[in-house]
């Protein structure tokens, strides 16, 4: 019958990462592939006495209106949408691509007005999140699409999405609780620094972070979840760094991104394949050189790179530093119209100095008082 | 396959350019169930096409059993904001039934069944309002799917061409068909419009209907795709009678066979059923227009002979009339209010007449005078 992991997955989202209570109004947003999760989260949102409601597309629908669509079809965002968003108070995205390179071969310009306007809707939807107005989370149901990115048979991805999600064992909410702390724990601590030296392969980059807020992404956003970010100070990131993974922006690779920065800025980047995509990305706009975003993964369930952000940039051992707009939460000001997640594996040479002491070698913070806990957590 | 194919592209085209006329800008709600996904994607270029923005309404299979059976009251009653933005601003709304199990809500309790239809009921009137008005564009059809089938005896592939014959697809121009055909319906209704009265007589049915000062609507496949019919609204105090209706009605996914009602200054004073009796009398006491007759119709599509246990189609079949228990259409002059509109079929192949005010118009199944 049911996966139970399935069920806990729709549990841990409704009770944990959204804190569904009575009379809430949740939409839960997937394509037809994901429905098993889907229904599994509507009962569960039922069981909360929340208000669910879902909001299924179809793979397909959207490559004809790109393929076919006028510029005013495509462009065009319907009352309904404007009108429901209002009012929701939490939203659920779930992830399940049936064909992940579905749209390769639309047409970028064409995509790009797509993109825009839809754009318009998410900065509302955002601006409703950061004034707390409604809560939501980012998941993912497994599908063949998703394992053949990662180069995995169904079954174990499965096994993989679920063991990161925590919920391949009972009560994922009693670890992800131990998770918050002690990622809260590590945001406190890094706090006090000044300035990051991050030591690697190719890589020696001084990054400052002074009277930052460092956040704990502890899966109330994503699920899988497991990093600590902020916002860098937008002058004085100084040095070089080389990013093992392919950077993936809107479905496009870039391998082996090296850049080197001065005063905040990008100076020069290279990239061994998809250089000339990395270079019009960096001319997006002022901010789209400067760093929004330095965050540790911290999710060792999360072993591998799966060409998938949610999971890849939570991998346990690296850091990601992301190229365009920070977090103005964090205390980041820096705008842009990019936001480029890049990732760099510290697990074999890296190390990180935080005001010239050594906090983190291999892939593993050095000193954690809560850390055990972590660790019998994620591993127990 | 390529005539399957075929079809399924002319079902699209049809119900975009013929039955909701999409034209530039209009905003197209299509609600259905993902089994209908092949249809969704024809439509979906149609709609583009003709210059519309579609929007997608996509049950999740099972969802709607669960809210049913494990839903507080509060869930039950509360109307999601989309489906309210959706009603009262779509221009053209595409409802497309694609069962995947008919049966799945036969295991809940009526009145919880009751309770979430009467809450949509402020819904469905601004439905109605907006239909009314013609500002809203709306079409009811069905995408075969085996649960279906199993209703009316059959496989999907006989059932396909069941549905596709009836919607008169299997014609080179089915668009051409349903004008011609719907030319007839509009005459007849001109016609029965001038009468005051109709008797219904047949096997167990003796049954009088007041219709003067109403309106008859002609249906050729504007808002039920396949179509075939012309009804109207009874006066709400002048029925009259018995009526036996000859095939087993299911509503919201019960099945109920062998209902006999008893009318009397229009309401029913005396109901009974040979199967599914209970669920009844428990819809004939969901409010107080449950009990009236909202609607008395005519099926004239002659490409539908067979009783299929979806009333889509049984309501169509050429040679029989239908009632319905409840809500009337506005457009027809009807006044019933009610959250229930439940349509019940008669034949009338055999044995039966028809009188407009005292004559016999109409006998077996066919208007004697080729009105139609």
């Amino acid at each position: 019958m049911t996966d139970p992991r399935i069920e806990r997955l729709a549990s841990l989202l409704a009770d944990y990462s959204l804190g569904l209570r009575e009379g809430q109004v949740v939409r839960i947003d997937s394509l037809d592939a994901g429905s098993p999760l889907v229904l599994a989260l509507y009962g569960a949102a039922l069981r909360a006495g929340a208000l669910p409601y879902t909001n299924v597309g179809l793979s397909g629908l959207g490559e004809t209106l790109l393929h076919q669509g006028t510029d005013e079809q495509l462009t065009y965002l319907s009352p309904i949408q404007w009108e429901e968003l209002e009012q929701l108070d939490a939203l659920v995205t779930i992830w399940s691509e049936t064909n992940t390179r579905a749209l390769s071969r639309v047409d970028p310009t064409r995509h790009a007005a797509y993109i825009a306007a839809q754009r318009k809707l998410s900065n509302r939807r955002w601006e409703r999140i950061s004034n707390g107005e409604m809560s939501w989370c980012g998941t993912l149901y497994p599908t063949n699409a998703h394992a053949q990115e990662a180069e995995m048979s169904l079954a174990e991805y499965e096994a993989f999405v679920y063991a990161a999600c925590h919920v391949h064992e009972e009560d994922p909410a009693a670890h992800w609780r131990a998770v918050s702390t002690e990622l809260q724990a590590r945001a406190d601590g890094l706090g006090a620094a000044r300035e990051l030296r991050i030591v690697g392969p190719d890589t020696d980059l001084r990054v400052g972070v002074e009277g930052r807020t460092w956040l704990a992404a502890d899966g109330r956003y994503n699920m899988p979840d497991g990093e600590v970010f902020t916002s860098p100070l937008e002058t004085e990131t100084e040095g070089k760094i080389r990013y093992t993974f392919p950077a993936v922006y809107h479905g496009r690779e870039v391998e082996d991104v090296r850049l080197r920065f001065e005063a905040g800025r990008v100076v020069q980047a290279e990239a061994a394949r998809g250089n000339d995509y990395l270079q019009s990305l960096l001319e997006m706009d002022a901010g789209a050189r400067v760093l929004g975003e330095v965050a540790f993964g911290l999710n060792y369930e999360i072993d591998r790179f799966t060409r998938n952000i949610l999971f890849d940039e939570k991998i346990g051992g690296t850091m990601h530093l992301a190229l365009g707009s920070g977090f103005p939460q964090a205390g980041g000001q820096n705008t842009s119209g990019l936001h480029w997640d890049m990732i760099c594996d510290l697990r074999d040479d890296g190390e990180v100095y935080a005001d010239g002491g050594l906090i983190w070698k291999a892939g593993r913070f050095l000193e954690e008082p809560v850390r055990e806990v972590v660790e019998s957590g994620v591993h127990g | 396959m390529a005539s399957s194919t075929g079809r399924l592209g002319r079902l699209a085209s049809v119900l975009v350019d013929y039955s909701t006329r999409v034209g530039p800008g209009d905003l197209v709600c299509i609600d259905t169930g993902p089994a209908a996904a092949p249809l969704v994607h024809e439509l979906w270029g149609r709609v583009l096409a003709a210059g519309g923005h579609p929007h997608l309404r996509l049950d999740v299979e099972g969802a709607p059993e669960l809210l049913l059976r494990e839903g507080t009251d509060a869930q039950l009653g509360w109307i999601s904001p989309v489906r309210r933005a959706e009603v009262e601003r779509a221009d053209v709304r595409i409802a497309i039934e694609a069962d995947m199990n008919t049966r799945a809500n036969t295991g809940v309790e009526p009145e919880r069944q009751a309770h979430a239809e009467r809450a949509r009921e402020p819904l469905r009137r601004v439905h109605f309002a907006r239909a009314s008005a013609g500002d809203l564009r709306a079409v009811v059809t069905l995408y075969p799917t085996d649960a279906a089938a199993q209703d009316a005896d059959m496989s999907l592939m006989e059932y396909e061409d069941f549905v596709y014959r009836a919607g008169l697809l299997d014609r080179d121009d089915p668009v051409a068909a349903w004008e011609s055909l719907g030319e007839g319906y509009e005459r007849l209704a001109e016609w029965l419009g001038e009468r005051r009265e109709i008797r219904v007589v047949g096997d167990g049915t003796d049954l009088t209907l007041g219709v003067g000062g109403r309106t008859w609507i002609p249906c050729d496949g504007r808002e039920n795709f396949p179509d075939g019919e012309v009804f109207t609204g009874p006066v709400e105090t002048q029925v009259d009678g018995v009526v036996r209706f000859s095939y087993p009605a299911s509503y919201a996914g019960r099945r109920v066979s062998g209902v006999e009602l008893e009318f009397r200054g229009g309401e029913v004073v005396r109901a009974q059923a040979d199967e599914g009796n209970t669920f009844l009398q428990q819809m004939l006491a969901l409010d107080e227009g449950a009990r009236r007759a909202g609607e008395f119709s005519f099926g004239l599509n002659d490409a539908v002979t067979e009783f299929t246990g979806h009333t889509l189609f049984d309501e169509k079949i050429g040679g029989t009339v239908h009632l319905a228990l409840g809500a009337s259409y506005p457009e027809s002059g009807g006044k019933v209010e009610s959250a229930l509109h439940w349509d019940l079929v008669c034949d009338l192949r055999s044995g039966s007449e028809v009188y407009a005010d005292d004559e016999l118009v109409y006998r077996d199944g066919r208007f004697v005078d080729g009105l139609h």
